[in-house]
């Protein structure tokens, strides 16, 4: 803002004012001065630094010019350098030929000492020499050899005739070798046989020497297995182990071979190592003998052990006893699982007899997988050591294809079929004898077949495992979980359906039950009591049963995860859904002992609470004061048929197991309930018998509590609930307990208000009007 | 833990190369994978279907057809909900043996087991079995009946889903809806009272027959 406009725009009208705006101008003044002398201080720095940079413009000239020769310079040398580079392409490409050319040399002159070192070597017999020869022309190029041969062709003599002599050299060599080596073979010379093995690879015949080894090896392999199972039961039997003699033979044969393929594994990657497939031509040749021997031995195996024979006489029981299904009949009938015990048949195998037989089998059939394991591991090892990258793949998929597609493998798989086959007619009839010689010693409240069956079953789950095969565990899992289902329920089942014995309903049956027996010169009661106890066996029994099986199936589970460390996750689930069949059989045998308890409380409990709930009829609930104390000072009801529930419950509480008891109490509780009711609706009460209803009820409830760990006092709610009614002292106060706020300690009402109206009119001194009234 | 209302066991026999494997990869992955192995003792599979709004896994097991391997498949008869009975529609030989697994299907398995014969490789042109006997054959041995091709994927989805349809109706009409129905209803036991399904074996037939058989020309008259 210029200091004209300044003025402009000040009022100027007084003397002050006048004042003040001179006062600002002078101020403006000033200060422009001084922006003028500090301005002027500048000058002499801006004049040096003109003439500096008038200075700098003449040396800028200089660097121009520099710079353009500095880059003519650069132009130049880059052409000379790209000019030098091309020498050095060409002067590296003369150097390779000639180092190929010294090759070349080096393979003539080489060609020339091999030719005439060979012939020498063959007229010497130097085998190893002549291969090495041999395997030094080889590795030369044979097209260059020819083209040389063209090459030089008119000039001196004889690159053609030496690459001539060395191919004659070789192919004979080769039939030489050939020839040596079958002769070696034939003198069952070890040491020429290991020498000409090693000579193959030399000439180039890495596949007819593993073949022509191998071959030799079988042979030898042959002969001693046959030997040896010619003398198995001898051998055995100097080893005492007989039970074991084939599997001890098994097991000598898959050691025979996993000890040639140990031995010559070094071997072969030491001389055969540029052919990755050796080793695993040699395995595969190996396992071709080690099918057949094995063939032998289980042939011996079968007919020795009367492996058919036995099979047949198991197929034909299993049929007989599943009582023969009819091929095409129609009608499928529902037989269900259960198999009748068929003893006393003549020709019947004697599942001990056959115990031996199984373990020797799952000693095999465990032998030959970690035979299998063994050959896995070390061809892993070998390919992740001597074999290139991309082959390894290919060479552990033919082994895995090998394995499979094996008569070895396939045999195991027979194998195990039997061993299954035996296992389940052992377990099923070891069960049933179990089951069959069941004891019970007095005292004890499960008998001895619990732990009969639980030990047989375990064991032939333990065995199983021995196998090493995940299906033939899952296998005999669904067997073991069968076999309870089936024979064992039903075992368990039996005496509880025809029920428990409840003693002489009346004495006309009493006395012809004792004539009966005194007949047959027994003591008159054995019967029943025997009846009685194996009853109540049979309930623990199984009650106890369904512990075990927890156990069994968590036993079995750490048994199988040190078993078989390394599953896959469809084997783990199949294993894993295996057990929990197993432990389903728990449901069975849970449904076993409510029936069980249910033939109780309607044998037993029910019939006996009858009569004794008929005495509460007699007693009168009509009471005035005198007749309530004479009635304290009496033997009460309550007193009375606590008694008889205490005398009840007394002579099972001993022979029960824990649970069964407390089972039983709680049945005892709702029959007491249900009949005690009944009976109340049947007399009429006053206030005073209203009263003693409730002190008889709450007396019961505490009781019944007391005799059991299970809480049966929501069985109790009801008939307390009808003993509060009939105890009111006046009908208004219904209405104190029939809202649930108003009491809290009271449980939400059991009865519906049509039922605590006919209750309320039990009570004789309420007047029906004001029961109809009451609003609820 | 996952998510399923009711857990079925399906499990798949019949001889040896009749396509058992094919129809479970099928099913269970969506492919068809030709050069199939033979199946080593069993295999197994699991597939959470939905039907009816409810989530159901189904346990496939898988069984090898050869003989060598019968003692280890015929264990897991019994705690099969349903049995899926498989043959080759060109192939006679398999057809021939049918009553040889009823057989065994009646010695181990429960004996209100579902039971469904399938007719796989529809896809073929060689057929020597008909439709209508591999029908007859079913309705005279109280079995549903359906073709398949699990090359081309037919009726394959459907065969498993009716499947699971039924036994979710035999589980349901038995026991309100708990899923410890669906366990507890494998269980043989006591004769009739535990069992698959209290409603007549006879009415369920006819219902899942006619369903299964009602699509195309292979319609049957039910059970």
């Amino acid at each position: 803002m210029s200091v004209l406009e300044q003025l402009g725009a000040l009022d100027i009208g007084t003397n002050e004012q006048v004042d003040e705006t001179l006062q600002r101008i002078a101020d403006e003044e000033a200060k422009v001065n001084e922006k003028l002398e500090s301005l002027l201080a500048k000058q002499c720095q801006i004049e040096a630094k003109m003439s500096g940079i008038g200075r700098s413009l003449s040396l800028l000239h200089t660097v121009d010019s520099d710079s353009n020769k500095l880059n003519d310079q650069i132009v130049n040398t880059a052409q000379l350098a790209e000019s030098v580079s091309a020498k050095v392409r060409r002067l590296d490409l003369a150097r390779c030929r000639a180092s190929e050319c010294q090759q070349r040399v080096h393979d003539l002159i080489d060609l020339h000492l091999c030719s005439q070192g060979v012939v020498k070597a063959i007229g010497e017999e130097d085998y190893e020499k002549s291969a090495t020869h041999i395997a030094r022309f080889l590795a030369m190029d044979q097209q260059l050899l020819r083209r040389t041969a063209d090459d030089v062709q008119g000039s001196i003599t004889s690159v053609s005739d030496a690459v001539k002599t060395l191919e004659d050299a070789t192919e004979k060599t080769r039939v030489l070798i050939a020839k040596r080596f079958d002769e070696a073979v034939k003198a069952d010379d070890l040491a020429s046989v290991e020498r000409f093995f090693k000579i193959f690879p030399l000439v180039g015949c890495h596949r007819t020497g593993i073949e022509k080894f191998s071959l030799y090896i079988c042979q030898k392999l042959a002969n001693k297995a046959q030997k040896e199972l010619r003398n198995a039961q001898d051998i055995a039997k100097a080893e005492s182990r007989l039970q074991l003699a084939y599997a001890d033979r098994l097991t000598a044969i898959l050691e025979n071979f996993a000890r040639v393929v140990e031995v010559n594994q070094p071997i072969i990657e030491a001389f055969y190592g540029q052919a990755s497939s050796s080793l695993i031509d040699m395995v595969s040749i190996l396992q071709h003998e080690c099918d057949t021997e094995v063939k032998n031995l289980l042939m011996e195996f079968n007919k020795n052990r009367q492996i058919q024979y036995r099979s047949k006489q198991v197929n034909e029981s299993t049929q007989r006893s599943a009582g023969g299904g009819n091929l095409g009949s129609n009608s499928i009938q529902a037989l269900g699982h259960y198999r009748k015990p068929s003893g006393g048949s003549v020709d019947k195998l004697n599942p001990k007899e056959i115990d031996a037989i199984i373990a020797e089998i799952t000693v095999m059939h465990a032998r030959v997988e970690l035979y299998f394991r063994f050959m896995r591991r070390r061809l892993q090892v070998h390919v992740e050591t001597c074999v290139p990258e991309k082959e390894q793949f290919d060479i552990m998929e033919r082994y895995e294809k090998i394995m499979k597609n094996s008569d070895l493998r396939r045999q195991m798989q027979e194998i195990l079929s039997t061993y299954l086959l035996l296992e389940r007619y052992f377990m099923e009839e070891s069960v049933l004898k179990a089951i069959g010689l069941d004891t019970y010693e007095s005292g004890q409240q499960c008998s001895s077949m619990v732990d009969d069956v639980f030990f047989i079953l375990r064991k032939s789950i333990r065995r199983a495992l021995t196998t090493q095969s995940i299906n033939g565990t899952c296998a005999v899992i669904n067997n073991v979980a069968a076999c309870l289902d089936g024979d064992f329920v039903n075992a368990l089942k039996a005496p509880l359906k025809s029920g428990y014995p409840s003693g002489y309903i009346d004495l006309a049956q009493a006395y012809n039950a004792i004539q009966t027996s005194l007949q047959q010169g027994k003591l008159h009661s054995s019967d029943a009591d025997r009846g009685r106890a194996n009853f109540l066996v049979q309930l623990n029994n199984a009650d106890i049963s369904t512990e075990y099986i927890e156990t069994l199936c968590q036993t079995m589970e750490q048994e199988i995860a040190g078993t078989f460390p390394q599953t896959t996750q469809v084997e783990r689930q199949m294993l894993d859904s295996c057990l929990t069949e197993l432990k389903a059989v728990r449901d069975a045998l849970k449904a076993t002992v409510d029936f069980g308890m249910q033939q109780l409380r309607s044998s037993v409990i029910k019939p006996r609470l009858n009569p004794w709930i008929n005495q509460f009829l007699n007693y009168s609930h009509n009471l005035n004061e005198e007749e309530l104390a004479a009635y304290e000072a009496g033997e009460t009801f309550v007193q009375f048929f606590i008694v008889q529930l205490d005398g009840l419950l007394n002579s099972f509480k001993n022979s029960l197991s824990p649970r069964n008891y407390d089972a039983l109490v709680s049945i005892l509780a709702t029959e007491v309930t249900i009949q005690l009711e009944r009976a109340i609706k049947k007399i009429s009460f006053n206030r005073l018998g209203g009263l003693v209803l409730d002190q008889e009820v709450r007396a019961l409830g505490s009781y019944l509590t007391g005799a059991t760990s299970w809480s049966v006092r929501d069985k109790m709610t009801r008939i307390s609930q009808i003993a509060t009614l009939l105890n009111l002292d006046k009908i208004t106060e219904l209405s104190e307990y029939w809202n649930p706020e108003n009491n809290k300690e009271m449980s939400s009402w059991h009865l519906t208000p049509n039922e605590v109206r006919t209750f309320l009119t039990l009570r004789n001194d309420f007047r029906i009007e004001d029961i109809k009234r009451l609003q609820l | 833990m996952e998510d399923y209302k009711f857990l079925f066991k399906i499990v798949l026999v019949g001889n040896a190369g009749v396509g058992k494997t094919c129809l479970v990869r099928r099913f269970t992955q969506g492919l068809f994978p030709p050069g199939q192995g033979a199946t080593i003792g069993v295999d197994f599979m699991i597939k959470t279907v939905e039907v009816e709004g409810e989530k159901i896994k189904l346990q496939i097991w898988d069984t090898a057809g050869q003989e060598r391997f019968r003692s280890i498949t015929q264990s897991y008869y019994r705690s099969a909900h349903a049995l899926i009975l498989v043959y080759d529609i060109s192939c006679q030989p398999t057809f021939d043996c049918l009553p040889d697994w009823l057989r065994e299907i009646q010695e181990y398995a429960n004996s209100k087991v579902l039971k469904i014969l399938v007719g796989n490789k529809t896809d073929r042109d060689d057929r020597e079995i008909p439709t209508q006997i591999g029908e007859e054959f079913a309705k005279q041995h109280d079995m549903y009946f359906l073709e398949t091709s699990a090359k081309e994927a037919e009726n394959v989805e459907r065969l498993f889903y009716e499947i699971a349809a039924e036994l979710i109706g035999q589980a349901r009409s038995k026991d309100g809806s708990s899923s410890a129905a669906a366990a507890a209803a494998q269980r043989q036991s006591e004769g009739s009272s535990i069992g698959l399904g209290s409603f007549s074996a006879k009415a369920a037939q006819s219902n899942c027959c006619g369903g299964l058989a009602s699509g195309g020309s292979n319609s049957s008259q039910g059970g």
